[in-house]
């Protein structure tokens, strides 16, 4: 028997969240609707008495205060009404809870089959509203079809006494689990079944993998467990570990690199070890801090003499991109289970979000698959869920609005941790597995959910990718299982760890039994969501929350005769799946490329023939309105940002503590005044000209963003995460994967370049290909839409003494304005040339030997707390960034541009919106002026002007004339405008 | 001098613990962080202790109200032995989740020594969003509660989704009217919010932000004292600094008004009273 209690508010309350959807369906639609209540409803799908259902009612689902309920329909006004629940076998996190809560107070426990289900119901209320209206709010506003279902009621149709009737959303696989066994007789036949079964092998691997089938030793020993062809799980477990996301065989490819300008060639032998690995390797000899690099969950430096800090950094494009809310918060609770996974297990203590999507507001002929905006929304919502629930930080965030990702949008999920340096006696950054120690899954059920996830996002994503892969993560079952294991790591429990990600068990238990040369699975111990998966389904399915740990066994020679040098999976006794530990790493057919690199000369790029501005004022507000430039407080204040106790430098700052920050400072050991700072980059408009300065540019960035609140320049460690559109030259599909291809060679040239000038090792890194979409246009014809080349770096470092940290905000009226570096004519790719439509040539170039000594300088300054704000130069320029030193402090500001550290230039405009690198302002008390020029005697550095009691924002031009007088309110007021009455 | 011992419960997507724990180590205690289970199967008893934390955080992932599920597991396992902790001359306090628990449990107002009735709630914010900023909090002068004794305005950050403080009208003149409402909502100046959003960012009635019981002892508020334990948890800190060295003076340091609210507990419970 089933039972439907249907939940809203009493009718004296204001409905946040319904009011929410009324003012999205006008902004969105231009709907009017007068009025929308939600109603929660819970469906029980369990036989309870009337006395139960009662206690339930009143204990669990009713506040007596603020709610009302009902087994029957609620009574609720509408014209239209529409319920939206889940469809089968999508996560249900409120459903669960509620039946761990039924459980409890009615000291039962609900039997195989039985279960709780949650869902909405919206009564609208509205003049005129049509059917049209009513489809356009439910699938474009309250419901995403790949996880839920709805239904739509117009008044006139309401049955009062059936309401929705009760619909329970279960899964029922009348299923025998089988194991298929396929024909490896010819590569053709191998390809059609790779394709049937979206298992996206590479052609070139079809041959090998079909040899090592055929081989007749191997013939022998599969014999010997009753195998001969590959079966079904064999197959899906070669397929995910060769999977470009699980074996970057992109960053570990041939590059055959030509430019055509100099008809220089070079062939590039695996980008990955010529441009991350040495580098990184060369790094961590010569320095000691790098603990832990390139080949665990996460890169491990150290904080302190008794603490490591662990940093990784993820995406999760394809999933957010047909799901959102789904996809990114499965993405942010995902990255928190690697640095859980590595060494022994390590606390989580800050994550950090990057959104790339459409703009907010496209109006366009093309059809993606969520509008830009709701897109947004959603991902908003599920860093925010996914991070809060936690209780971790979300202390650090970028969001980028351009239109090239509208063809797939870009989601990154960066994590940090804390561990001890030992546990016991043992380091804690080593783990391995050995002989006779047990494997063990812990963390949630598993489901069919999430199959093939990898592989897709391997894939360009079309209206034909399997939406199987979207689901929808689970903080709270996952935060339970955090502060389990940390229990067990610190009792010395825990031999190995990882976490079940990409691949599920296939490549967590394929990881684990590296170590040990070999494992034994027995698929049929694995707890299951339901009945009736197959058993390549149990093994590849990436069901969250789970991880792999390693432990001694009761009775350790019992296992002894594991070390078969085998992977070996039974069900019920009988094996299913037999291969040998080293098949995935014996030479693989590694991927070619051919890249062919244009300079922009050649591809016809110059300086646009642009005379100067007269109207300053006005173009300094339309920059700061700018989507890529105006204030996203919205966003940063729906994230927990001070959990834990630890925040010293908040996101924002300043006076109304409403401008950003340039970095964010921790105290991960809370009773430390050391302090861990981080910050990242995103400068993808540089790659329309050069990757390479792109790449470049973003991590001098990063860097400058560190060393603006006071980190140490000696102890950085990067983050490196790729997002690329697909570099596969082919003629009709992919005209310039050459180019690409060359775009993504140079930006790894200068991603090696610029570390090993700046001594940053690449502490842990990632790389998400095929970021192209296929969108539909007006004609119903599909447009492939391509994101520009992207790369996130993310930068850390620690400072001694948290109190001596210096946030960009101006202080004091009187203090003296520097800048520090030279201003360049480099508006190649600038915010500004953007604003006025031009891309140009002249992109900012990085000067690591010239930067370095200025760097240290300022950090020598800050320690010496001779400095009163320090505030780095990006995007927009000077004229943008000065203002946010002005409204930081809401103080005036009175500079001349003739006394900027510059190359000669003649033009105002270039000096106030060149975007080159290097640069710093930096406010000082007069106090200080004389020990301040000292320390940067012979360094760019000068006095430019003054912080102000009077609220105007002055600026001086390099001939004497006034250029810009306004009041720093009015600046202000420009740079809210945009997104100002989001909350 | 006698320990004074605390109990920090964790788990279930609790999430402040540890911090909550550091900060009432800083004010005095000798804290322990207990999993509701150890409490729940007897292992750890909570006579053992002067005062009973319910911190912040998501328990039970909040999925059917904040603190709802929490103060069921509370009610239906250990309902009793709240009783008679309070009953002993204890205290409690609530913070954020934590307060949301307490009012569902009913432990809170504790009208008439009635510690099981449910009379008030915290509900969904106005702004529609969980929101994480700093506010200014006005401590009333008339009221009793032991945490607050001493302080007269004081900054603390608020992050929950669900802090809107409701209940209906005549509730709220009794909690007015006998001195029950310990914090409301500020503008900087310590005149009260009026509802003005951001300064009151959920909403609640009269711009309530914590209550105590008649007793002044049990305590809930949405803000997190534990959140400023260290002087530069302070948004202003950086400007604070500057402008105490431009004076000549000298930086404030520790304990900052966060930890002083403990610190009013321990000495409470040392002296049987607070001076």
């Amino acid at each position: 028997m089933a039972y439907r209690l249907e939940i809203a508010l009493k009718s004296e309350l204001f409905d946040a969240e319904g009011n929410g959807i009324r003012q999205k369906a006008k902004n969105y639609f231009g709907i009017d609707l007068v009025s929308v209540r939600c109603i929660y409803t819970v469906t029980i799908d369990a036989d309870l008495s009337e006395d139960q259902l009662r206690t339930i009612q009143t204990e669990i689902f009713t506040n007596p205060v603020t709610q009302v309920s009902s087994f029957d329909p609620l009574d609720l006004e509408f014209d239209w009404t529409i319920w939206v629940g889940y469809r089968p076998g999508v996560r249900d996190n409120p459903g669960s809870t509620a039946v761990e809560a039924v459980e409890d107070i009615l000291g039962i426990t609900f039997g195989p089959g039985q279960a709780i289900y949650t869902s909405k119901r919206y009564c609208l209320k509205g003049n005129g509203l049509t059917e049209e209206d009513m489809d356009k709010i439910a699938a474009e506003l309250l419901a995403n079809d790949i996880i839920q279902q709805w239904k739509i009621f117009p008044a006139d149709k309401w049955n009062p006494a059936q309401g929705t009737g009760i619909i329970i959303p279960k899964v029922i696989l009348d299923h025998m689990p089988t194991v298929s066994t396929i024909s490896v007789d010819s590569d053709s036949g191998l390809k059609k079944i790779s394709d049937e079964r979206g298992l996206a092998l590479n052609p070139a691997d079809i041959p090998f993998i079909r040899s090592y089938f055929l081989d007749a030793e191997v013939k022998a020993s599969r014999a010997s467990v009753d195998l001969s062809d590959p079966t079904d799980i064999e197959l899906e477990y070669i397929s995910q570990a060769r999977s470009d996301h699980c074996n970057h065989n992109t960053f570990r490819g041939l590059f055959r690199y030509l430019d055509l300008e100099t008809g220089e060639t070079e062939v590039v032998d695996n980008l990955f070890k010529t441009c991350i690995e040495t580098p990184t390797l060369t790094l961590k000899d010569k320095n000691p801090w790098v603990v832990s690099v390139l080949w665990d969950n996460a890169g491990v430096g150290r904080f302190d003499s008794n603490h490591y800090y662990v940093i990784t950094g993820e995406t999760h494009n394809s999933p957010s991109n047909m799901e959102a809310y789904g996809g990114a918060i499965t993405g942010i609770v995902g990255v928190y289970r690697d640095p859980l996974g590595t060494g022994k297990g390590s606390k989580l203590v800050m994550g950090s979000y990057g959104y790339c999507v459409g703009p907010r507001d496209y109006n366009g002929a093309l059809k993606p698959r969520l509008h830009p905006r709701r897109l947004l929304d959603g991902v908003i919502e599920g860093v925010r869920d996914g991070g809060n629930k936690s209780g971790i930080p979300t202390t650090f965030g970028q969001v980028l609005f351009h239109p090239g990702y509208m063809g797939k949008c870009l989601v990154f999920v960066t994590a940090l941790g804390i561990m001890p340096a030992f546990i016991g006696e043992e380091p804690s950054e080593t783990k391995k597995t050995s002989p006779g120690e047990l494997i063990i899954m812990c963390g949630g059920r598993v489901g069919k959910d999430g199959i093939h996830g990898v592989t897709a996002s391997s894939e360009t994503f079309s209206e034909h990718t399997p939406a199987g892969h979207v689901q929808i993560g689970d903080p709270y079952t996952q935060k339970k299982m955090h502060d389990f294991l940390l229990e067990a790591r610190d009792q010395g429990l825990i031999k190995f760890i990882t976490d079940n990600g990409g691949g599920g068990l296939s490549s967590s238990v394929g990881e684990s039994a590296r170590f040990s040369n070999g494992c034994e699975v027995q698929l049929e111990k694995v707890p299951l969501k339901y009945q009736g998966l197959d058993q390549w389904e149990i093994w590849v399915s990436e069901s969250q929350e789970r991880m792999t740990v390693a432990v001694d066994p009761a009775h350790l020679e019992r296992f002894m005769e594991l070390y078969t040098g085998k992977l070996h999976i039974t069900y019920n006794g009988r094996t299913c799946a037999y291969i040998d530990m080293d098949f995935l790493t014996s030479g693989f057919p590694q991927w070619e490329f051919d890249a062919q690199w244009q300079t922009p000369e050649r591809r016809g790029l110059y300086e646009p023939v642009l005379k100067e501005p007269r109207d300053y004022e006005t173009l300094l507000k339309n920059l700061l309105s700018r989507p890529n430039i105006c204030s996203k407080e919205w966003i940063v204040r729906q994230y927990d940002h001070e959990v834990q106790g630890s925040s010293v430098i908040k996101p924002l700052v300043g006076a109304d503590r409403d401008v950003n920050s340039d970095a964010v400072v921790i105290r991960p050991v809370i009773d430390s005044k050391k302090g861990l700072v981080f910050s990242q980059a995103l400068l993808p408009a540089y790659s329309a000209i050069d990757a390479y300065h792109m790449t470049s540019c973003t991590i001098d960035e990063a860097v400058r963003r560190l060393l603006a609140v006071g980190a140490s320049f000696d102890h950085i460690g990067g983050v490196d995460n790729f997002c690329w559109p697909s570099i596969q030259f082919h003629p009709q599909d992919n005209p310039d994967g050459k180019f690409k291809a060359a775009q993504l060679v140079r930006s790894c040239r200068a991603l090696r370049d610029i570390c090993l000038a700046y001594a940053i090792p690449l502490l842990s890194g990632k790389d998400s290909m095929y970021v192209d979409g296929h969108l539909t246009g007006p004609y119903g014809e599909t447009h492939k839409v391509s994101a520009l080349e992207t790369l996130q770096f993310s930068a850390t470092s620690v400072i001694d003494d948290v109190a001596k940290c210096v946030t960009m905000d101006g202080k004091m009226p009187g203090d003296l304005v520097y800048i520090l570096g030279i201003t360049r004519n480099e508006l190649g790719g600038s915010e500004y040339y953007e604003h006025l439509g031009y891309v140009g040539r002249n992109v900012p170039h990085v000067f690591p030997e010239e930067f370095t000594d200025l760097y240290r300088a300022l950090g020598h300054a800050i320690d010496k707390e001779q400095v009163a704000s320090v505030h780095g130069i990006y995007r927009g320029g000077l004229g943008v960034h000065l203002a946010m030193v002005a409204m930081g402090g809401n103080l005036g500001i009175t500079v001349d541009l003739g006394l900027v550290p510059s190359d000669p230039l003649d033009r105002n405009d270039i000096i106030l919106f060149s975007e080159s690198a290097g640069r710093f302002i930096v406010t000082i008390d007069t106090e200080n002026r004389k020990i301040f020029e000292e320390i940067f005697k012979g360094l760019p550095c000068a006095c430019i002007g003054s912080v102000t009691h009077e609220s105007e924002f002055i600026i001086k031009g390099i001939h004497g004339m006034p250029l810009i007088n306004i009041p720093v309110q009015e600046l202000k007021d420009a740079w809210k405008k945009p997104f100002g009455d989001l909350i | 001098m006698n320990t004074v011992r605390a109990l920090v419960l964790t788990g279930y997507g609790l999430n402040c613990d540890n911090e909550t724990a550091y900060a009432l180590r800083l004010a005095g205690f000798d804290a322990h962080r207990v999993h509701i289970n150890a409490l729940i199967h007897g292992s750890v008893n909570l006579s053992d202790f002067q005062m009973m934390v319910f911190g912040g955080g998501f328990s039970w992932g909040d999925d059917h109200g904040g603190g709802v599920i929490q103060a069921v597991r509370m009610k239906t396992n250990l309902g009793d032995k709240i009783l008679e902790f309070i009953d002993a001359g204890n205290l409690i306090i609530g913070i954020c989740n934590g307060f949301q628990t307490l009012v569902n449990l009913g432990l809170l107002p504790g009208f008439d020594h009635d510690y099981t009735r449910r009379s008030v709630a915290l509900t969904f914010n106005d702004c529609g969003n969980f929101r994480n900023d700093w506010v200014t909090l006005k401590v009333i002068p008339e009221s009793f509660c032991i945490f607050t004794h001493g302080i007269d305005r004081l900054e603390l950050p608020v992050r929950h989704g669900e802090g809107k403080f409701y209940a209906d009208p005549p509730t709220i003149r009794r909690l007015i009217d006998d001195q029950q409402v310990v914090l409301r909502y500020a503008m900087p100046d310590g005149r009260p919010a009026d509802g003005k959003f951001p300064f009151n960012p959920n909403g609640s009635l009269y711009d309530i932000a914590g209550i105590c019981d008649p007793s002044g002892r049990i305590f809930g508020l949405m803000p997190h004292p534990e959140a400023f334990n260290h002087w530069t948890n302070h948004p202003d800190w950086t400007r604070i600094k500057e402008n105490n060295k431009r004076r000549q003076a000298k930086t404030e340091s520790d304990p900052t008004v966060g930890i002083q609210l403990f610190k009013n507990a321990v000495e409470y419970i040392r002296n049987g009273s607070i001076k």
